[in-house]
C-alpha cells in the first residue's frame, strides 16, 4: 500500500483529507507544519505529499524546496493544497518542484482527479 | 411534490426531450427546476405543474424540459475515446478528404467541456497524421443555459479541477476576477456552439466527419434511440464516423449503420446498394 503525508496546520483539513486519501487506498501520515513534515520525510520518504502553503514554523514552499534537496527527496509526488489560487502562486509552486496543485476548497472528486492526473492511482 | 406533479413533469420531459426520469430520481426534478421556480415565484413544483396545465405556453414548457436534462460533464471525461478520435478517427477521415477541412460534432455537449477537451488536445502536440488538417468543432445542447456557459468558456473552481492537470489549466485558461477560469480565446475560436434538440432533424448543422454522442442515449427512452441515431446518422458525410459513449452501443439500432472496420467503437453508414464506392 502506498502512503501519503498530509501537511496542513488545520487539524480539520488533515482529518478530511486523510479520510479522502485513505479511501483511495493509501496509508496516511500527518504533519502540522513544514518542519514536522521534513522530520517525517527523513524518517521515511512517503510516496505522496499533500501540502498546504501557509503554515507556521516552515511554510509549504520552503518545505518543498528543502525536500527536493534531501536524499531521495525527488521521489515523492507533491500535490499542493492551498487557498492560494492565483496563477503566480501556482507557477511558483511548479517551479519549486510541485507535481500537482489543488485549490481549496476541495472535495473527494478533485483529490481523486488530481491523483489520477499524476499517476498515483 | 404530489405524485401527479411528478408524473406530469416526467411526461413533459419525455415528450419534449425524450428523457426518462425515474420516480426514484424525483429529487433531480426538484434541484433542476429550483432556479425556474425561484424566478417565477412558484412556492412549489405543484404550482409549476398547475401553471403549465392551466396556461399552456410552449416556450415555458420547452424551457422546463431543457432544464431537466442532465448537465453532468467534465473535462477529458473519456480520455480513451478522445485519443481514438485524435489518433485514429480524424486521421482516417483526413485521408479521405480533398480539402483537409474536417468537421466534428459533439452532440449533447452540456456546458461544453468535451468540445473544449478535444480542441485542447488537438492544440497540444502536433499529430503527424493530422498535418495540414483544419478542424472545426461544433457542440450542441438542448439547454440555452448550457450553451451560454459553453460559449463563454468560463468554468468554476470545481469544474477546472476535475479532469484537467494543473499544467493544462495554467497553459489554457486565465483566472477571472470572479475566481472562475476562462478558456483561451484561441481555443474558443476553434469551437462553436448551437442550440439543438437531438429528437429533431439536424440538417441545418451541416454534414460532419466525426459525430460524438456521449452519455445522451443512456438518458433517453429506448423507444426513441433509433430516432436520435437516425438524426445523427443523417449528418454523416459518406464514410464518416459516429461514436457513442462507453456502454452505449448503437449496434442493431439502425439498418443503415454498421461498425467501422477502421476505427474501434465507431459506426459508419452502409453504402447504399448499387452505389459505387468512390
Amino acid at each position: 500500500m502506498k502512503n501519503c503525508l498530509i501537511v496542513d496546520d488545520s487539524r480539520v483539513v488533515r482529518t478530511v483529507a486523510s479520510r479522502i486519501i485513505r479511501d483511495l487506498s493509501f496509508e496516511t501520515l500527518e504533519a502540522g507544519d513544514g518542519a514536522e513534515a521534513l522530520r517525517k520525510c527523513r524518517e521515511q520518504m512517503p510516496d505522496a505529499i499533500l501540502l498546504d502553503w501557509n503554515m507556521p514554523t516552515m511554510n509549504g514552499i520552503d518545505f518543498l524546496r528543502a525536500l527536493r534537496r534531501e536524499e531521495n527527496g525527488k521521489d515523492p509526488v507533491v500535490v499542493f493544497c492551498t487557498n492560494e489560487n492565483d496563477p503566480e502562486h501556482i507557477s511558483e509552486a511548479i517551479r519549486s518542484g510541485a507535481d500537482e496543485y489543488i485549490m481549496k476548497p476541495f472535495d473527494a472528486d478533485i483529490v481523486e482527479s488530481k491523483f489520477a492526473e499524476i499517476g498515483l492511482i | 411534490m404530489q405524485d401527479t406533479t411528478f408524473n406530469e413533469i416526467a411526461d413533459l420531459a419525455l415528450r419534449l426531450t425524450g428523457q426518462v426520469i425515474q420516480p426514484s430520481k424525483s429529487y433531480l426534478v426538484k434541484s433542476r427546476l429550483a432556479a425556474i421556480c425561484r424566478r417565477e415565484s412558484f412556492s412549489s413544483l405543484d404550482d409549476l405543474a398547475h401553471c403549465i396545465k392551466s396556461r399552456p405556453n410552449p416556450r415555458f414548457e420547452k424551457e422546463v424540459a431543457a432544464a431537466l436534462t442532465s448537465k453532468q460533464t467534465s473535462f477529458f471525461g473519456d480520455r480513451d475515446l478522445l485519443e481514438r478520435i485524435v489518433t485514429h478517427a480524424l486521421p482516417h477521415r483526413l485521408k479521405a478528404s480533398k480539402t483537409g477541412r474536417l468537421r466534428v460534432w459533439c452532440a449533447g455537449v452540456a456546458t461544453g467541456q468535451e468540445a473544449y477537451s478535444l480542441a485542447l488536445r488537438l492544440s497540444e502536440e502536433a499529430v503527424p497524421a493530422l498535418k495540414g488538417a483544419e478542424i472545426e468543432i461544433v457542440g450542441t445542447d438542448i439547454s440555452p443555459d448550457c450553451i451560454q456557459v459553453a460559449e463563454a468558456g468560463t468554468y468554476g473552481h470545481f469544474d477546472v479541477q476535475k479532469g484537467l492537470s494543473i499544467h493544462r489549466l495554467m497553459l489554457n485558461f486565465s483566472r477571472q476576477d470572479t475566481g472562475d477560469w476562462r478558456i483561451s480565446q484561441k481555443l474558443r475560436d476553434t469551437v462553436s456552439f448551437r442550440l439543438h434538440n437531438l429528437l429533431e432533424d439536424a440538417s441545418s448543422l451541416g454534414q460532419f466527419d466525426v459525430i460524438l454522442c456521449r452519455n445522451v442515449l443512456s438518458q433517453i427512452a429506448p423507444s426513441l434511440h433509433a430516432r436520435v441515431a437516425q438524426n445523427l446518422a443523417n449528418q454523416l458525410l459518406p464514410g464518416a464516423l459516429l461514436m457513442a459513449g462507453r456502454g452505449e452501443s448503437l449496434t442493431g439500432l439502425l439498418e443503415d449503420l454498421e461498425p467501422s472496420r477502421d476505427v474501434r467503437g465507431a459506426y459508419i453508414r452502409k453504402s447504399k446498394s448499387g452505389a459505387v464506392a468512390a
